[in-house]
């Protein structure tokens, strides 16, 4: 059934409600990537064995992660009336207990994480599940949640991403109603720009401005293209994003292609995302089967389509020439810029483009929502926005964390993370990925924005964090990640295909322990010239492991090599 | 495109230069012998960027930019200068890094000795095997110009990153080369080997790819390859076809003028 009107979408919210809220008990099991990886899927297959066989009252559904990887594999328990509790740790052999307890009307006490009686997923509405449990935390006691504000993960692990209804019972394509039907693309742009959305892929560069470059481009077919390559060794936010709730970004879409007047836009997403891929193309048939995706979407004369294009994994096809170079065919090599994707013959088959991150769409629908006042009060000026991180590495508490731009590093490290991993010390964190640069921990007071991680000789890149204690040596980091940047270079110009190559033979030759003073030297040299003469991001920014530990942690390079 | 066309002025060292819009800095600095080294860059290809030498710094509000010349457009009043010192500093990086990366070009060597660089700090790779005579710097300009002019595409990358070389596809025997010798005339650091034997042109770093020549039926010497007439004679008109087929230059040369001498002077012409 096509939804043309108001009433429509409020009976689809009707029938999703039904499911996320059912007269019988509802058990969800987190099955994005990183539950199914640690045996949520065995667990799901026990749970449904044991409801078909005893015939029993029960809703089993699917559920993407709400970020805390450390405690997986989670499962939620909705108990009619009751709050909802989200089980940690299970396992198959915990299959049973749960469910006998269920049918009891109760949930198993050492296995409850915490719980939620209701919940606000961002887009006025608030989730009223029911009291009691008492004796069970909240949601907002436990630690690892209690800094954290969800925007972005605003339904991630509380609803069926394999089901359009539930995202629709929580708020969903509300927004895209209200500007499709209620705005003009200008109001929409408008909108976004006064936000303050800038970029979530790396860069930062203003959301709003790029649309409006966008649209203003004179040309008779104009592309969006969302950016789903996520190549940082350690970052899968978007994965799980994708995962957890495709509609989010399907949604954020849809507006933006109104807001500057396209009408094809794409997914570029690695291959070695599988169950995202799987989830999109299910979410995309759903959403065209509802009239939100295709021929005059929502009864109006817009008409949109996203595809989906896989690519082969390569970091550098994350690099927006190179990404287009990959869709059109070609080998991923960058290209020198302008000129850019926006410009006429730069993008898509020669016509205007629009690219932007996965996370970066999933801003938009909440932004329409709720008002650019609204979200340009959550984060700092000019850093407005949450931003979900991904916290890993020698940390104790590994995971998902989101939280206002402008967060300090201490507050995620410590106050969520609870910092080193088996009480080692924390010694340093890598921001950014390969391009970003390691923050000695003397300087976690930087709050995360895209300044100040700039000025800390780092960036903020797609928001992974990666932990090192004590026992870390900083030569070495620098040598992994200069090893991954020299094995993702494309080739193309000089002081990134060579240049990285000899800094990574000099960092072997350092670590060693055959390096020499003029060894160092040469380094330092050589990767100034890399960043200032690379044709793209990838070289320019693949110093910087190299660059930040020879400035904050000299003395261990120092200590390796003979005078 | 009309409005590229417009002439502009551009600044370079001060000193005030006429280009079309949209031109290419490092064209304008040829045209005005104002010495840029360049390495990737050929005036009928797109612009490429690779080998980053071709470094200028863009005046803008005061503040110095470090860009490519070959990449950067023309534009009214664009004001750039060359050899600063952190050109130098980054150039003469590169050249090191090229002496490393080539250390059998003597073009290269030379080039770099231009700039005051004759020694590298980097660890020199050469390999006995190299179909390029561990002379390529991976400039791409055969690449493109087998593809982009030629329309042949016989070459190309392999690998990627540190392990790029350019070769025939699957470094095997190819059927698509014409045999016309452009790469090795692009090339700027003589890399590309070609043998001519009797009756054949061998492509010795193309894998080998053997490409058989036309032999003229006036004298009887070898000279273009049999692929390329073919294409060339497909685009002449049969009259011209006749003239142009199975004679080298010369011969053809020759017997044009003789066809001539004959019509001025009144002797029977061989085809009319
Ligand atoms: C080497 C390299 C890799 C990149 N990888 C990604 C990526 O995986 N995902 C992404 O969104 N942006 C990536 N970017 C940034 C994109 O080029 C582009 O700036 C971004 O997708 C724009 O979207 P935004 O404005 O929403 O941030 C990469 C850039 C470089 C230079
Ligand atoms: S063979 Fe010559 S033209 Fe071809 S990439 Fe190497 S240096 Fe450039
Ligand atoms: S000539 Fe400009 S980068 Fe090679």
């Amino acid at each position: 059934m096509k939804i043309k009107s108001k009433s429509d979408l409020a009976a689809r919210r009707r029938i999703g409600a039904a499911k996320i809220t059912p007269g019988t008990p509802r058990i969800a099991v987190g099955l994005a990537t990183c539950g199914a990886a640690v045996g949520g899927d065995r667990i799901y297959e026990r749970l449904h064995e044991i409801i078909q066989t005893g015939n029993l009252d029960i809703l089993l559904t699917k559920v993407g992660c709400i970020g805390y990887c450390k405690e997986e594999p989670l499962v939620n328990i909705t108990i009619p009336g009751k709050p909802l509790v989200i089980l940690h740790r299970v396992n198959e052999a915990d299959a049973d207990t749960i469910i006998r307890a269920v049918l009891a009307g109760d949930v198993l006490d050492d296995k409850a994480l915490c719980r939620i009686p209701a919940w606000d997923h961002v887009t006025g509405h608030t989730q009223q599940y029911g009291t009691g449990f008492d004796r069970i935390p909240l949601y907002a006691d436990v630690p690892f949640f209690r800094h954290q504000k969800k925007v972005i993960l605003r339904n991630a692990g509380l609803i069926n991403p394999e089901d359009i209804d539930e995202y629709i019972a929580v708020g969903g394509y509300q927004a895209a109603f209200q500007a499709l039907t209620g705005m003009t693309p200008e109001a929409v742009i408008d909108e976004v720009e006064k936000s303050g959305l800038r970029g979530r892929g790396g860069a930062g560069f203003p959301t709003g401005l790029k649309w409006r470059i966008t649209r203003d481009a004179q040309a008779d077919k104009k592309y969006i293209i969302c950016n789903a390559d996520e190549g940082d060794p350690g970052a899968y936010m978007n994965r799980n994003e994708m995962e957890s709730d495709p509609h989010m970004l399907i949604e954020g879409m849809i507006i933006g292609a109104y807001a500057m007047g396209v009408d094809e836009g794409l997914i570029y997403i690695r291959a070695e995302y599988p169950l995202a891929i799987q989830r999109l193309k299910h979410a995309i048939r759903e959403a065209r089967e509802a009239g939100l995706l295709g021929k005059n979407i929502f009864g109006t004369t817009f008409c949109f389509d996203i595809e989906i294009a896989i690519g082969a994994g390569a970091f550098v096809c994350g690099e927006s020439t190179a990404l287009v170079a990959s869709i059109e065919g070609k080998t991923g090599r960058p290209h020198p810029r302008p000129p850019r994707l926006t410009d006429i013959g730069g993008g898509l088959w020669g016509k205007p483009t629009d690219l932007n991150n996965v996370e970066t769409w999933c801003n938009v629908p909440v932004i329409i929502k709720n008002g650019s006042g609204w979200y340009a009060q959550i984060g700092a000026h000019g850093n407005t926005g949450t931003k979900v991180f991904s916290l890993v590495g020698k940390v104790d508490r590994v995971g998902l964390v989101e939280v206002p731009l402008g967060t300090s590093l201490s507050t995620i490290v410590f106050d969520i993370g609870n910092g080193g991993a088996a009480q080692k010390k924390v010694k340093a964190v890598q921001t950014g990925g390969p391009s970003g640069g390691c923050i000695p921990v003397r300087l976690f007071d930087t709050p995360m924005d895209y300044e100040s991680l700039n000025n800390a000789g780092s960036i903020m890149g797609s928001g992974g964090i990666v932990v090192m204690d004590e026992e870390t040596n900083m030569v070495d980091i620098a040598r992994y990640f200069i090893n991954f940047a020299t094995g993702e270079s494309c080739g193309k110009c000089v002081p990134c295909r060579e240049g990285l190559k000899h800094t990574l033979l000099l960092l072997n030759k350092i670590l060693a322990g055959k390096g020499t003073k003029a060894d160092l030297e040469t380094l330092a040299i050589l990767v100034d010239t890399i960043q200032a003469t690379s044709l793209c991001g990838l070289g320019q920014t693949a110093p910087n492991p190299v660059l930040t530990t020879l400035a904050y942690f000299r003395d261990e390079y120092d200590a390796l090599v003979r005078s | 495109m009309d409005a590229a066309k417009k002439p502009v002025t551009v600044i370079i060292n001060g000193r005030r230069c006429r280009a079309d819009a949209g031109e290419r800095i490092l064209s304008v600095a040829i045209r005005e012998k104002i010495a840029i080294p360049h390495l990737c860059y050929e005036a009928s290809l797109d612009p490429y960027g690779a080998c980053r030498l071709c470094l200028v710094e863009v005046i803008k509000r005061g503040k110095n930019e470090m860009t490519t010349s070959c990449t950067l457009w023309a534009t009214e009043g664009l004001d750039v200068v060359t050899d600063t010192p952190d050109i130098v500093k980054h150039r003469n990086i590169l050249f090191e890094l090229y002496l490393a990366q080539a250390p059998k070009s003597e073009i290269i060597k030379k080039m770099a000795a231009q700039y005051g660089v004759t020694k590298t700090r980097f660890f020199k790779k050469v390999n006995p095997a190299d179909p390029l005579g561990n002379a390529c710097i991976l400039c791409g300009l055969c690449v493109r110009v087998c593809d982009e002019i030629m329309g042949a595409g016989a070459i190309t990358f392999v690998n990627r990153g540190p392990y790029t070389v350019v070769n025939t596809p699957f470094s095997e025997v190819t059927r698509d080369c014409l045999g016309c010798g452009a790469c090795a005339k692009v090339c700027p650091t003589g890399a590309i080997r070609i043998d001519d034997l009797e009756g054949e042109r061998v492509m010795t770093s193309w894998s080998g790819t053997r490409v058989p020549l036309v032999q003229c039926r006036a004298c009887g010497r070898f000279f273009a390859p049999q692929a390329l007439a073919a294409k060339t004679l497909a685009r002449l008109t049969p009259a011209l076809a006749g003239d142009v087929a199975a004679l080298c230059p010369e011969c053809r040369g020759q017997q044009i003028a003789e066809r001539e001498i004959r019509a001025k002077t009144g002797g029977a012409g061989n085809h009319a």
